[in-house]
C-alpha cells in the first residue's frame, strides 16, 4: 500500500518526524499560554486549571492524542537514531564536523531524552498529584526546591536545543528552503527556542529567586 | 588495404538523405537477435550505446573507469557548436561545414564534414531534450556565443561545463537502458585485444581491472568509441586513463590508422611547474577574447610583470597579425609561444611560459565585467597555481589536448576491419588536420546518435554472419595472447625493484621525445632522429620497467605500464606519419614547409590525402596507403590570418 | 615554491575482505605546488622502488570534474579546502611536519575495493532508477521550441554540476546519498522536459536510494560543506517536497 511505502522510505520517516514534531511544537504554544498565567497571579492560574479540568473529555481526548503523537515522534526518532548508529560507528578513526553549529542537530536524540524523563517527571507530578492541594500551590511548592527548579531549568535548555535545530529540521524537511525566507528562518531557529526557554524556565526562577514569594 | 571510402554520389546537400534511403535497415523485430559491443562510454560510446539499445539491439558496453560517467568527454568546457543560426547572424549548414573544412587545413573528407553540419542541429535539439541544461536569454531561449574565433556565434553551452552535461544527458539515456535490461554494462574493463572471425570483427577481450580475469566477450558488430591519444606525450590534458591500446590493438589485427601524427596542441594550458607533474591543465580558450599576450621585449627579464613598461613588453600576436589579434587559430598561437621561449623571452620560473594579461580588459570594463565572464576559470587558476589574474597576468603554455589522427573509418564510419567501426575522437574522420573549438563534442554525438546506428543496421542487413559463441578457436587465442602479454609486462618483477625503472619514468621519456621532435614543429632531421632513439625506449620498457603486485589483481601500475607499452609502439607510426608528409597543414607544421613570414605553406599537389598506415608485423616498417581527397564543392585555399 | 616534509598514515586494505588497518609512511621533498594526489604519486613511486606495493586511489581528470577521485583527509571529506576535490587540493594547505591521515570514503553502500578505491555503482544504479527524461534518440521538437526561464536553467544548472564522487555519503554522519540524489531529482524537476515524470522519479530514486543501503537524512549539512560543487541543501528541500507530493498523489 502506498501508505506502507511511504512510512517505510527514509523521507517518509523523516516527514513523520517533522509532522509529529510540528504537532509537539503546536501544543507546546498552547501550553506556554496556560502557563503564561502563572505570571499573573495564583488566582488566574488555578482559574485555568479549574476551567481546564471541569471538561474532563476534552482534557482525555487531547492527552490520548498528544500520547500518540509524542510516542510515534519518539519511536520513531530513537529508530532513525539507531539506524544511523550502526551506519557511523567507527567509520573513520579521524572524524572532523565542517559544520559549526552541529551541536544542537548531534544531540538531537539525547536532548529528546530529556525532554521525555521530564515529562514523565512532569506529569507524575502535576498531572496526577493529589487533587487535595490546589495545582496553584504544588507548583510553587516543587519548583522553589533547587534541586527540582534545577532539573526543570536544565530540561528546558535541552527543549532550547532540540527545538534550535529541530524547527529549521522540520522546515527543510517540509521542504521549505528558499533564499527569501531563509534569514527570517534562521532568526526564528534562536526566537522560538529562546521564547520557550523563557517562558517555561523562567517559572522555577520565579519562584527559586523569590519573585514569585507573594503568589 | 583497401580503402573505399564509400561516400555517396550526389550534391553535397543531399549525401547523407540519399545514403540513409540507400542503406538496408534491419528489421525491428529482428534486432534484438544481433549483438551490439560499444567499447566507450564518452559522448560517442554513450550516445551510441542508448541509441542502438532503443532501436533494440542487444548492446553490452564497456569502459574502464568506476562509471561511464566518468569518461573522459566530462571534461570539455567551452561549448558545442551547430548550425541553427539561432542568433540571426548569417550562420547556416554550408557555412559550418566550410568553417570546419577550412579550419581543417582542407584534409578532411568534405562529405564527412558536411554530414556533420548537418546533423549538428539535430544534436543541440536531442540534448534540449534531455534536460541538458544549456545557457539561456532572459526570454528563455538558447544562448549562444561564438567560439575560437569563429565570425559567427554559434556554440551553445552550459557554464564552463559543457562537456558535462553533455555527457550526462548521454549517460542519463544510457543508464535508461541498462535499467531496461538493453544495455549490459560492464564497468572497470580495458579491452586489450579485437577478435576476428573469418575476417570480422566478432568480439573483444578485455582485463577486468578489479580481479585481473581475462574475459572476452562476442558479438556481430563491435563499435570503439576509445577517444584520443594524446596521453603519448606523457603530459596532455587528456584524462589520466585515455589511451591508445584499444585503437592500436586493432590497428594491429587489420585497422588501418589514419594521420597519426595530427595532434592539436592548445594555446592556453596552465604551464608545467615541475617534473613530478601529471597533467596538464586547460584555461578555456575564451580567456584570449579579452587577454592580451605578451612576453618581455627582451630575454631573461626578471622584473616582475608589473614593473616591466609597455615600451619593453611584446604583444607579439598583436603584432604579428593585427586583424586576428589573439584570436588567432589554436595552432598559430601555439607556435608562436613557443617560438618566443625558444628565443628565450619566456617567462615564469621555467621560462615556458608567456603572459596572458587582463589588466587592459579590466580598465576598460571593470573588474566586476572580467570576473562576471571569467570568474570560475581565474579561480580554477588560482586554486591550481595560487596567483590571482586579476592582480598579475596569468602564465599560460600549450598543452597535448587533442588527436584529430585515428582509425581510419569509411562515410559509414567502419575501419577496415568487417564490422568494427569508430567512433569520436578515436577516428579521423571529420577534423583534418586542425580542430575547431567546440567541435569535438558535436562530432563525438553526431556518430553515437545520428549515424552509427544507420551504418550497424546497413552492415549486418548486408551480411550474413555465422554464428559464434565466444568459445571458438580465436576467442581463446586472444585470451592466450593477453595473458601472454600480461606475464611479459610482468617478467621483470620476479628480480626486485633494484636497478630497474617505474612505468612512468619510461612514459615520460617517450613524452620528452615525442614533444621534443614530433610536438609543436616537426624537421625532418629532428624526427629521424626521434625514429633513431624510439628503438631505445622500447628496448629499456620492456628490459628494465619493475612492476610490482600481480596480473590477479587490482594492479594500477600494470594498467598504466600495458598501456605505456602500446604507445611506445604506436609512437613509431607517429614520427613516420610526420616524416612522410613533407609540407605543413593545420597543427603539423614542418620547418621545412613555411611561408617566407614563417607560416605554415600547404602542399596541396602532393599531400591531399589522408596518410593510412598499415601494420605489417613487430619486425618489419609499417606501410602507408593514401586515400586521396577530392575537393568537388570547396576550393581549398591558403589559411592567413594577418 | 617550498618544500615541506610529511608523515602520511593511509588506509591500506587488499580487498574487501581483508581487514584492512593504517599504515604510517614518511615523506620528505614534497613541494607545496604539488596537488594531492601528485604527492600520492610521488609516495607511489617510492614505493614501488622499495619493492613495496603502491597505493590504489581512484583518478582520471584531475581537474576535479570526473568525480573519480576522493578520500577523507583528516576527517574531512576531499580535505580541507573548500570546494575542491582531491585532485584540486594542492599541498600548500598544508604545512611541514604535519601528519595527514587518508582513508577511504566510507558508507555501508560504497564496500572498500582496495587501499583508497571504493565501489561506488550504487549512485549509478540511483540514476539508473529514473534520473532521466525518457525519451528516445531523435523526432524531439526544436531546441527553442520551450522557453525555459534563465533563472530556472541557472538552477538546475547548479543541481546538475554534481560530479557523482561520493563525498556527500562520505562525510554524512548516517551515510546517506541525498545530497546526490537531489541533485538530480532538482535538476529534472526544475526544467519542463523532466516534469511529465517527476513523481514516478522521485518515488523511485528514493526507493533505490534506500534499497542500497544509504543512511537517513538528519540535516546536519556536512554534506553541502564538503561538496566540491557546492550543491546546496536547497535541493534536498525539493527532492523532499517533490517525495511528499508524489507520495500523497501518485497512483
Ligand atoms: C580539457 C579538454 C577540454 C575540451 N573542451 C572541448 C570543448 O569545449 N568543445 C569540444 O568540442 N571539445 C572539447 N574537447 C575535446 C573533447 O572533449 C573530446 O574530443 C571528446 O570528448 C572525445 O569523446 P569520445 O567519446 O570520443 O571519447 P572519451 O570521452 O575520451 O571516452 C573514451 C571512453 O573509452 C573508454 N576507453 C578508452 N580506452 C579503453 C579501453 N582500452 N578499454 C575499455 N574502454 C576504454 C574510456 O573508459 C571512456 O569511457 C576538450 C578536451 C579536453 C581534454
Ligand atoms: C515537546 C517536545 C518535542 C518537540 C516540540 C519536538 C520537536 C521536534 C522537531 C520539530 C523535530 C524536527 C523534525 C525534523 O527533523 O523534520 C524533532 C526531531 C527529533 N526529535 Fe523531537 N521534539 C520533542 C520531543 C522529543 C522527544 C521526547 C524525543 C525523544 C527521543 C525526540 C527526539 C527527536 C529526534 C531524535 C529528532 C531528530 C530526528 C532527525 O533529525 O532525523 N523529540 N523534534
Ligand atoms: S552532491 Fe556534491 S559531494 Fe555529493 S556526489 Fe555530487 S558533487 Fe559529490
Ligand atoms: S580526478 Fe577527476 S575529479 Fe578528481
Amino acid at each position: 500500500m502506498w501508505f506502507v511505502r511511504f512510512l517505510s522510505s527514509s523521507i517518509g520517516k523523516k516527514l513523520i518526524m517533522a509532522t509529529t514534531g510540528l504537532l509537539l511544537l503546536l501544543f507546546l504554544c498552547t501550553h506556554v499560554a496556560g502557563n503564561a498565567t502563572i505570571y499573573m497571579s495564583s488566582e488566574v492560574f488555578q482559574g485555568y486549571a479549574d476551567e481546564l479540568h471541569s471538561h474532563p473529555l476534552i482534557v482525555i481526548v487531547f492527552s490520548t492524542i498528544f500520547l500518540l503523537i509524542f510516542l510515534a515522534h519518539i519511536g520513531m526518532g530513537l529508530f532513525l537514531f539507531y539506524q544511523n548508529w550502526q551506519v557511523s560507528k567507527s567509520r573513520y578513526s579521524v572524524t572532523t564536523r565542517v559544520v559549526k553549529n552541529t551541536f544542537s542537530s548531534e544531540t538531537m536524540p539525547y536532548t529528546g531524552l530529556i525532554i521525555l524523563t521530564f515529562l514523565i517527571v512532569h506529569i507524575f507530578s502535576f498531572t496526577f498529584s493529589s487533587s487535595e492541594v490546589p495545582i496553584s500551590v504544588t507548583v510553587k511548592e516543587m519548583l522553589g526546591g533547587f534541586f527540582y527548579g534545577l532539573f526543570y531549568i536544565v530540561s528546558f535548555i535541552a527543549l532550547a536545543f532540540h527545538l534550535n535545530h529541530g524547527f529549521w529540521s522540520m522546515l527543510q524537511t517540509f521542504g521549505m528552503n528558499h533564499p527569501r525566507y531563509n534569514d527570517a528562518i534562521s532568526k526564528l531557529t534562536l526566537i522560538l527556542p529562546l521564547f520557550f526557554l523563557i517562558m517555561f524556565a523562567g517559572i522555577p526562577l520565579y519562584f527559586m529567586t523569590g519573585l514569585g514569594a507573594s503568589y | 588495404m583497401e580503402l573505399n571510402s564509400r561516400v555517396p554520389s550526389g550534391p553535397l546537400a543531399d549525401k547523407w538523405n540519399n545514403h540513409k534511403f540507400s542503406n538496408k535497415l534491419v528489421n525491428p523485430a529482428n534486432r534484438r537477435k544481433y549483438k551490439v559491443i560499444v567499447v566507450g562510454t564518452g559522448l560517442a560510446g554513450a550516445s551510441a550505446s542508448a541509441t542502438l539499445a532503443e532501436q533494440g539491439y542487444e548492446v553490452q558496453t564497456f569502459c574502464i573507469q568506476d562509471s561511464p560517467r566518468r569518461a573522459h568527454s566530462i571534461a570539455a568546457q567551452g561549448g558545442i557548436n551547430a548550425a541553427k543560426n539561432y542568433q540571426n547572424d548569417g550562420d547556416s549548414v554550408h557555412r559550418l561545414f566550410y568553417d570546419t573544412i577550412k579550419g581543417g587545413d582542407f584534409r578532411a573528407r568534405e562529405a564527412n564534414v558536411y554530414r556533420l553540419a548537418e546533423v549538428s542541429n539535430e544534436i543541440i535539439d536531442q540534448c534540449v531534450a534531455q534536460g541538458v541544461p544549456f545557457a539561456r536569454e532572459y526570454g528563455g531561449t538558447l544562448a549562444n556565443r561564438s567560439f575560437g574565433g569563429a565570425q559567427v556565434s554559434r556554440t551553445f553551452y552550459a557554464r564552463g561545463q559543457t562537456g558535462q552535461q553533455l555527457l550526462l544527458g548521454a549517460y542519463s539515456a544510457l543508464s535508461r537502458q541498462i535499467h531496461a535490461g538493453n544495455v549490459k554494462m560492464f564497468n572497470r574493463r580495458e579491452m586489450m585485444d579485437i577478435v576476428l572471425v573469418d575476417g570480422k570483427a566478432r568480439g573483444i577481450t578485455v582485463r577486468d581491472v578489479m580481479t585481473g580475469e581475462i574475459e572476452s566477450y562476442y558479438a556481430d558488430v563491435v563499435i570503439l568509441a576509445t577517444g584520443g591519444y594524446g596521453n603519448a606525450y606523457f603530459l596532455s590534458t587528456n584524462a589520466m586513463a585515455s589511451n591508445v591500446t584499444a585503437a592500436w590493438r586493432a590497428h594491429k589485427k587489420g585497422a588501418g590508422f589514419a594521420n597519426p601524427s595530427f595532434v592539436q596542441i592548445h594555446p592556453t594550458c596552465i604551464p608545467v611547474h615541475g617534473d613530478y607533474q601529471s597533467k596538464l591543465t586547460l584555461m578555456s580558450e575564451s580567456l584570449r577574447n579579452d587577454g592580451r599576450v605578451w612576453v618581455p621585449k627582451k630575454g631573461d627579464d626578471k622584473r616582475r610583470p608589473s614593473e616591466i613598461p609597455e615600451e619593453d613588453r611584446d604583444y607579439y600576436l598583436e603584432n604579428k597579425y593585427p586583424s586576428f589579434g589573439n584570436l588567432v587559430p589554436r595552432d598559430v598561437a601555439s607556435r608562436n609561444a613557443k617560438e618566443q621561449c625558444d628565443e628565450g623571452k619566456g617567462v615564469g620560473n621555467t621560462g615556458l611560459a608567456v603572459y596572458l594579461d587582463f589588466a587592459d580588459a579590466i580598465k576598460r570594463d571593470g573588474e566586476d565585467t572580467i570576473l562576471k565572464k571569467y570568474g570560475n576559470l581565474f579561480q580554477m587558476y588560482e586554486k591550481i597555481t595560487d596567483s590571482n589574474p586579476v592582480e598579475e597576468p596569468m602564465l599560460i603554455y600549450p598543452a597535448v589536448h587533442y588527436t584529430m589522427g585515428g582509425l581510419w573509418v569509411d562515410y559509414d564510419l567502419m575501419t577496415t576491419i568487417p564490422g568494427l567501426f569508430a567512433i569520436g575522437e578515436c577516428n579521423f574522420s571529420d577534423h583534418g588536420a586542425n580542430r575547431l573549438g567546440a567541435s569535438a563534442l558535436m562530432q563525438g554525438l553526431a556518430d553515437g546518435y545520428f549515424i552509427i546506428a544507420t551504418s550497424v543496421a546497413h552492415y549486418l542487413a548486408s551480411n550474413s554472419l555465422e554464428e559464434v559463441l565466444g568459445s571458438e578457436a580465436p576467442f581463446k587465442d586472444s585470451i592466450q595472447e593477453v595473458e601472454g602479454r600480461i606475464d611479459k609486462l610482468l617478467q621483470n618483477s620476479a628480480g626486485g625493484p633494484a636497478g630497474k625503472l617505474t612505468v612512468d619514468e619510461v612514459h615520460k621519456e617517450l613524452g620528452r621525445l615525442l614533444w621534443d621532435h614530433c610536438g609543436m614543429s616537426r624537421e625532418e632531421k629532428s624526427l629521424e632522429k626521434a625514429l633513431e632513439e624510439l628503438p631505445g625506449i622500447k628496448k629499456k620498457f620492456w628490459d628494465s620497467v619493475y612492476i610490482p603486485g600481480s596480473g590477479k589483481d587490482l594492479n594500477q601500475s600494470l594498467e598504466r605500464a600495458g598501456r605505456v607499452a602500446d604507445f611506445v609502439e604506436f609512437a613509431e607510426i607517429m614520427i613516420r606519419d610526420a616524416l612522410a608528409r613533407e609540407e605543413s597543414c593545420g597543427c603539423h607544421l614542418r620547418v621545412e614547409s613555411q611561408t617566407e613570414e614563417h607560416e605554415a605553406k600547404r602542399d596541396d599537389e602532393n599531400y591531399t590525402h589522408v596518410s593510412v598506415w598499415e601494420h605489417i608485423s613487430d619486425v618489419e616498417a609499417p606501410k602507408m596507403h593514401k586515400e586521396e581527397l577530392k575537393f568537388e564543392f570547396v576550393t581549398p585555399s591558403q589559411r592567413s590570418y594577418k | 615554491m617550498s618544500s615541506i616534509n610529511l608523515t602520511l598514515k593511509i588506509w591500506r586494505q587488499h580487498n574487501s575482505d581483508a581487514l584492512g588497518n593504517l599504515e604510517t609512511y614518511d615523506l620528505d621533498d614534497v613541494h607545496t605546488d604539488m596537488s594531492f594526489l601528485e604527492m600520492l604519486d610521488i609516495l607511489n613511486e617510492k614505493l614501488t622502488k622499495e619493492g613495496k606495493e603502491p597505493v590504489a586511489f581512484d583518478h582520471d581528470c584531475r581537474e576535479g570534474i570526473c568525480g573519480m577521485c576522493g578520500a577523507v583527509i583528516d576527517g574531512i571529506a576531499h580535505g580541507p579546502e573548500k570546494e575542491v576535490t582531491l585532485c584540486q587540493l594542492h599541498m600548500r594547505n598544508f604545512s611541514n611536519g604535519d601528519t595527514i591521515v587518508i582513508e577511504p570514503f566510507r558508507s555501508r553502500a560504497f564496500p572498500v575495493k582496495k587501499d583508497l578505491l571504493v565501489d561506488r555503482s550504487a549512485l549509478d544504479r540511483i540514476i539508473q532508477s529514473g534520473g532521466y527524461v525518457s525519451i528516445n534518440t531523435g523526432g524531439t521538437p526544436d531546441g527553442n521550441s520551450l522557453p525555459i526561464p534563465s533563472s530556472n536553467a541557472e538552477l538546475a544548472m547548479d543541481a546538475a554540476a554534481c560530479i557523482g564522487c561520493g563525498a556527500c555519503v562520505a562525510s554524512c554522519p548516517n551515510g546517506a546519498a541525498m545530497l546526490f540524489t537531489s541533485a538530480k531529482i532538482s535538476q529534472l524537476a526544475l526544467l519542463p522536459q523532466g516534469h511529465a515524470e517527476k513523481k514516478q522519479r522521485a518515488l523511485s530514486m528514493v526507493a533505490q536510494m534506500d534499497e542500497e543501503g544509504f543512511g537517513n537524512c538528519t540535516n546536519a549539512k556536512e554534506c553541502e560543506a564538503v561538496c566540491p560543487k557546492g550543491i546546496s541543501i536547497r535541493n534536498i528541500a525539493r527532492l523532499n517536497r517533490e517525495y511528499l507530493f508524489a507520495a500523497l498523489t501518485e497512483g
